[in-house]
């Protein structure tokens, strides 16, 4: 698209917006593919509608509080950039832009303070895992609460589990097949500490020893994805610091929010000095779908137990993992692989489950619809079991799933894998 | 079928910022005080986006609507013509002639909220309002055995309404026809606010509505024909040394009586950027690349097909390569599938024409639009349905680096070439405001009146899509 974006003044982040701007040609063949298009029907609330929307501010067209209720309104679940024919990195453009734009808006004292809570309590376990706790005591509360605050507390498990130390180090069972570093994540050991020693049990029973190197902390995707940029440089040179790419095979991640996070660093530090860093890094990045199913196709899995009755599996791709880091074969290999598992595909499979990142709290309305869109998709399935490889996707699946009623079980793919080892699936 | 399209109640509970060129307009004002603020975009951030389709950026409108029923359309056309503005209808602006991008600013009403589809298997029909993507009704329509076969390459975004304003075509076309032959009824609104049902007798005036892109009234709803799908498909790949050998071998393939479901040709510069992009083992060399499907109920009448297309590539001097399997089926296809995103990596922008030339002067003008490509700056790919002669020419460049003027100067060289061998200037994207300056090379001075007379009747104030499809009268267009 012809623009006149003023490149020189946005330095290295202009460059990426420029260059995703230049490449879209309007075609508009992303439209179908847009969560709140197709609940909302209008040009500005589509993937084509919102570039153009960046552009008019970028080049000074249009005042930034004019297009951001659109802009907001995007969960950057990337659906957009699998649907484009052209390969415009629309993803890199969101981010980029909420990266340049957050500074210069005005937002409300209330706006202001959860964005603040959100971004101080995600990245940290700890702090998540009390303000979970206590929002399990608020939960009966939660019909006089507004919606901002109904949107979460609907989302907490009814039992929020106690924090489970991860060990720094995993040694393989067996002789010593290969060596990883493990990003633990953030959210997801307070709300899913299981997933963790599902992946950990898992990679071990394959021969591969596990490092979880210290000072690592949140990947950023949050803090980058709502605009916080100087947070998230904060957090992407700490985790820099604390991968030495060299020393492993791979660095995995078992949260396709955090894994496409990882991935996404050369993008962020694009122009600046660590971007060669950055760029080591990422290449090593993959999510522990990817890994495994490596070890799958040349032959080395560990084979599973066979499932002690037929399971008829519903996958759900999480979009950071489908979208962002292309990975949807391997999640369903790795759940053929067991015995008398089968995998059933989900209408609408593409279209996200409204959780993305902090959007139900930021847009608790669309949020739901989307949530209840997808459980319904889900359910139409009569599946035994539902897998996914996200946390994000796992809460807002499981807590819509129960909202209509049904009790089947919601997992992450690993833990579905960790049981078929123990026979317990 | 999807939900119905729902509007925001808490998250827009923010006022609507004001802003330059604002929400005020007279227009925008009465239109929400008619239909209410859901159904009326008037912010500055919103018309921005009701400029633009696949091709070209337009003026902004004045104010946007966004109807759920036909009865929304009246009222906001008769808004309009109070108000003494154009009236341009868009779908999902996927048009490749500029068609919905507006020329002036005016009222555009968009019919993405117009979704409703039924289907109805004892007719084998279907009814959609015109903002049903082409695809869904396809979807719909399956799990009843039928299908809905009009399939242009924009099938999972562009509209009902949009194909027929278009008359959209696509591959399957030259065995099943385009969009305009699944047409049973029609629904239309005209310019003063006045509804229509048509049918297909009488004056067809159904038909007239197909292909007019929006200058002679907006649909509101279609009935479409649907049929059952064909039971069985088989694909072949050929490739050959030279282009007149790829479209004799066509022309012979017909005569011996086969009737090929898909005939889809490409050059060699496009085969080549398909190859740099995907490595799928094109033959790089070859002039020319066909693909050809037959399909039907009987399998081995679809066998014998194939076998006729077959020998007459090999008499034609073409190396033939057949699908073994549905999935080499599907390989061989993602070729021609892939050719849009391909050239987007060569340059960033594309002038995509879209001739039809009588087959046997295929060769010719293949040879005579390279010559002009070789001779020109750009890169100039040729693909296209080669069954009934409809070619794409595409223009490459960067608007950024390149001349856009030169860029139409050899676009219209490239018209005067399929008319000079009795072609027409548009098999299925239309003329819109993109080749209208060339109808008068294309159309003759008494039959271009006929066309005006019919507009003058239909819309006697010029409010409907201003500026499409018909030349200026005045200034006669000088050409090179
Ligand atoms: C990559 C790509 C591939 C394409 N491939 C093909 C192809 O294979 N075959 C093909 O034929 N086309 C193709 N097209 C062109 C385009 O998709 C078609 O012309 C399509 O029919 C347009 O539908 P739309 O809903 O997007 O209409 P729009 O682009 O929104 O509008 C097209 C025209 O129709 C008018 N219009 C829209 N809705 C109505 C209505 N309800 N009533 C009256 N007028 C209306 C508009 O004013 C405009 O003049 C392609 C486009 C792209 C970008
Ligand atoms: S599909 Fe890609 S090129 Fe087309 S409008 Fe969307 S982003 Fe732009
Ligand atoms: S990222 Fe998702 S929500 Fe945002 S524009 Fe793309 S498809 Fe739509």
């Amino acid at each position: 698209m012809n623009n006149d974006i003023p490149v020189q003044a946005l330095g290295g982040q202009g460059e990426i917006m420029a260059h995703a701007v230049d490449a879209c040609v309007h075609c508009g063949f992303c439209l179908p593919a847009c969560p709140t298009y197709a609940l909302l029907g209008d040009e500005m609330d589509s993937p084509r509608g919102r570039i153009v929307l960046m552009k008019e501010v970028l080049e000074g067209q249009l005042p930034l509080m004019d297009a951001a209720p659109h802009l907001d309104r995007c969960l950057g679940c990337q659906a957009c950039v699998t649907a484009c024919p052209s390969g415009v990195p629309y993803g890199e453009l969101i981010t980029a832009f909420r990266g340049w734009s957050e500074p210069q808006r005005d937002r409300s004292v209330f706006d202001r303070a959860k964005r603040w809570a959100i971004l101080k309590a995600l990245p940290a376990p700890k702090v998540f895992s009390v303000a979970a706790r206590a929002g399990q005591f608020a939960k009966p509360l939660a019909p006089a609460l507004p919606a901002a605050l109904r949107g979460p507390l609907d989302l907490l498990p009814e039992r929020v589990p106690a924090l489970q130390p991860s060990p720094a180090f995993t040694p393989s069972q067996g002789p010593r097949r290969g060596r990883v570093a493990f990003l633990v994540g953030c959210a997801q050991q307070a709300l899913a500490p299981n997933f963790n020693a599902a992946t950990l049990r898992v990679l071990s029973r394959n021969g591969i020893e596990v490092v979880i190197p210290e000072g690592q902390g949140c990947c950023g995707a949050a803090a980058l994805h709502t605009g916080a940029r100087e947070e998230a440089l904060k957090l992407v040179r700490a985790n820099l610091n604390a991968f030495q790419p060299e020393e492993f095979d791979a660095i995995l991640s078992n949260a396709a929010g955090c894994g496409a996070g990882l991935k996404e660093y050369p993008a962020v530090l694009h122009g600046e000095s660590d971007e060669a860093r950055a760029r080591a890094f990422a290449a090593k990045v993959m999510d522990i779908s990817e890994y495994l199913n490596a070890l799958l196709q040349s032959g080395d899995l560990a084979p599973p137990m066979p499932a002690r009755r037929p399971l008829n599996v519903a996958y759900h791709d999480a979009c950071h993992l489908a979208h962002a880091q292309g990975v949807r074969a391997a999640p369903r290999a790795l759940l053929r692989a067991i015995p008398g598992v089968s995998v059933l595909e989900v209408p609408e499979g593409d279209l996200c489950c409204g959780s993305a990142g902090t959007y139900n709290l930021e847009q608790p309305e669309l949020a739901g619809q989307l949530g209840q869109r997808k459980a319904q998709n889900i359910l139409s399935t009569t599946p035994d079991l539902i897998a996914s490889g996200n946390i994000g996707c796992h809460t807002q699946i499981q807590s819509h799933v129960r909202r209509q009623g049904s009790p089947v079980p919601v997992m992450h793919t690993i833990e579905v894998l960790d049981l078929a080892y123990r026979g317990e699936l | 079928m999807k939900p119905e399209k729902q509007a925001l109640t808490t998250t827009s509970r923010a006022p609507k910022p004001a802003s330059a060129g604002g929400s005020h307009s007279a227009l925008a004002a009465e239109l929400t005080r008619l239909l209410g603020p859901r159904r009326v975009l008037s912010n500055l951030s919103e018309r921005l986006n009701y400029r633009y389709d696949a091709i070209q950026f337009g003026a902004t409108p004045l104010a946007v609507v966004l109807p759920e029923s036909t009865q929304d359309v009246i009222t906001a056309v008769r808004a309009a013509r109070a108000a003494g503005v154009p009236i341009v209808g868009r779908g999902a602006a996927s048009g490749l002639s500029g068609g919905a991008a507006p020329l002036e600013p005016g009222l555009v009403i968009s019919f993405t909220r117009m979704t409703r589809l039924s289907i109805h298997p004892e007719r084998r029909e279907a009814t959609a309002q015109a903002g049903v993507v082409t695809l869904a009704v396809s979807e719909a329509a399956r799990p009843h055995g039928l299908i809905y076969p009009p399939d242009p390459a924009s099938l999972r975004t562009s509209t009902i309404g949009g194909n027929l304003a278009e008359n959209a075509g696509g591959p399957l076309c030259f065995k099943y026809g385009v969009s305009g032959d699944y047409v049973r009824a029609l629904e239309f609104v005209d310019a003063d606010g006045g509804v229509h049902h048509l049918t297909r007798d009488a004056f067809d005036l159904a038909g007239l509505l197909i292909g007019s892109e929006g200058t002679l009234g907006l649909i509101t709803e279609a009935t479409l024909r649907l049929i059952p799908p064909p039971r069985f498909t088989r694909t072949l790949m050929a490739h050959f040394p030279e282009v007149g050998a790829c479209a004799e071998a066509v022309s012979r393939a017909i005569a011996a009586g086969a009737v090929p479901s898909k005939l889809e040709f490409m050059d060699r510069a496009c085969t080549n950027a398909v190859e740099d992009y995907l490595h799928l083992g094109l033959p790089r060399e070859a002039e020319a690349v066909l693909l050809v499907d037959t399909d039907g109920e009987d399998l081995d009448t679809v066998q014998d097909e194939l076998r006729l297309v077959e020998a007459a590539c090999l008499e034609a001097g073409g190396t033939v390569r057949r699908a073994a399997t549905d999935e080499e089926g599907a390989a061989l296809w993602r070729a021609r599938r892939s050719v849009s995103p391909a050239l987007g990596r060569i340059r960033p922008q594309r002038m995509n024409e879209d001739i039809v030339v009588p087959r046997s002067a295929l060769p010719e003008v293949v040879r005579e639009i390279r010559a002009l490509g070789d001779a020109s700056p750009f890169p100039v790919v040729q693909f296209g349905h080669i069954g009934d002669g409809n070619l794409h020419p595409n223009i490459l460049f960067d608007p950024r680096r390149e001349d856009p003027h030169a860029v139409h100067d050899l676009a219209h060289r490239i018209a005067l070439v399929a008319i000079r061998h009795g072609g027409v200037l548009s098999g299925e994207h239309g003329i819109g405001s993109m080749k209208r300056e060339f109808m008068t090379d294309a159309v003759d001075p008494e039959t271009l009146g006929a066309l005006r007379r019919v507009k003058r009747a239909l819309d006697p104030h010029g409010a409907l899509n201003p500026g499409k499809i018909l030349p200026l009268e005045e200034a006669p267009h000088a050409h090179p």
